[in-house]
């Protein structure tokens, strides 16, 4: 079932990319409790995107290859994760819309036929509730319609096309929810409907779950890799 | 960027109130005030108090807005 082994894998790349720009922001947010919350924030979704990183192997189908530690293109975060986020409403916008469009296909996962899905993603939902409280109150402050409509267009654009493999999973049973019906249960949680936008599947990759290419800036991705980090070592002695 | 004025905090996101956080760690103890948050609604006061206090292991954790609390008497009116 390879569909479900990439959108499994776009979850948790997804989840690390939402941590990692979180985090950018724990020293930049409007208050202390804020910084606090966007750091807590980004320790809880990097911690979700290793358990469902673990999820691949048992599913049987793992589609990681070689090319995600030279290719960025090759992961299959959203390009809304792509540059660091330069304004608060890009964090609010992310934190509200992309974090609880995760969670409602999360708990597709969980209220689907596939057992590891259902037991491993359940603690995270628990988790969610309070990313979801956070986004919710921070929207209704009232943040600018750009980083919003970029946010809802690529949530619906991630549940995918009305008859590709997000219906597939859901006719099979693996997802207890459909692209319709994800869509539905995102505006549901929010309390609102997504604003008026014109859906091209044209450029619809199914594996990266994206309409359009691009990858994550240049220093994340050698930061995922580690390459960041040998940077700072000490050069080796020569034997 | 917070300006306290008579109990409510202006932060950028409105009109703030204090929260106090109460927790324990068993359910033999009773729950006791690990500290306070400041925030303009309960969802937030919620998510700013998991995130500043989820250090320890508790079993529960509420919170009650500071100005909710009634106060019977203080250090020194007794």
């Amino acid at each position: 079932m390879s569909e479900l082994t990439n959108l499994v894998l776009s979850i948790a790349d997804n989840k690390q990319m939402l941590g990692l720009r979180y985090a950018e922001w724990a020293t930049r947010a409007p208050s202390l409790e804020a910084d606090i919350a966007a750091a807590a924030m980004g320790l809880d979704d990097l911690g979700h995107s290793r358990v469902l990183y673990g999820c691949l192997d048992p599913l049987g189908d793992d589609p990681r290859g070689p090319e995600r530690e030279s290719d960025a293109a090759s992961l299959s975060a959203l390009p809304y994760f792509d540059a660091p986020w330069t304004s608060w409403g890009q964090f609010v916008a992310a934190n509200a819309i992309l974090d609880t469009a995760f969670s409602v296909m999360i708990e597709a996962c969980v209220n689907g036929s596939v057992e590891v899905l259902q037991h491993r993603l359940r603690k995270m939902l628990n988790e969610e509730r309070y990313h979801f409280m956070h986004g919710r109150s921070w929207l209704r402050s009232g943040i600018d319609a750009k980083p919003l409509d970029e946010a809802w267009r690529e949530a619906l654009e991630w549940f995918g096309p009305p008859d590709g493999d997000t219906a597939k999973l859901h006719r099979e049973g693996a997802l207890s929810l459909g692209p319709g019906e994800l869509r539905a249960r995102l505006e549901e949680r929010l309390e609102t409907t997504a604003p008026k936008l014109d859906l091209s599947w044209k450029g619809w990759d199914a594996k990266r779950r994206r309409t359009s290419p691009g990858a994550i800036d240049e220093q994340t991705f050698a930061m995922l890799r580690g390459l960041e980090e040998k940077r700072f070592a000490p050069a080796a002695k020569p034997a | 960027m917070t300006e306290n004025n008579g109990g409510k905090y202006r932060r950028v996101s409105g009109e703030a109130v204090e929260y106090e956080v109460f927790a324990r760690k068993t359910r033999v103890e009773p729950l006791h005030q690990v500290g306070s948050v400041v925030a303009p609604d309960d969802d937030l006061a919620a998510a700013y108090a998991r995130a500043t206090y989820d250090e320890e292991r508790w079993i529960e954790m509420t919170i009650v807005r500071a100005d909710h609390v009634i106060s019977l008497w203080s250090p020194g009116e007794s």
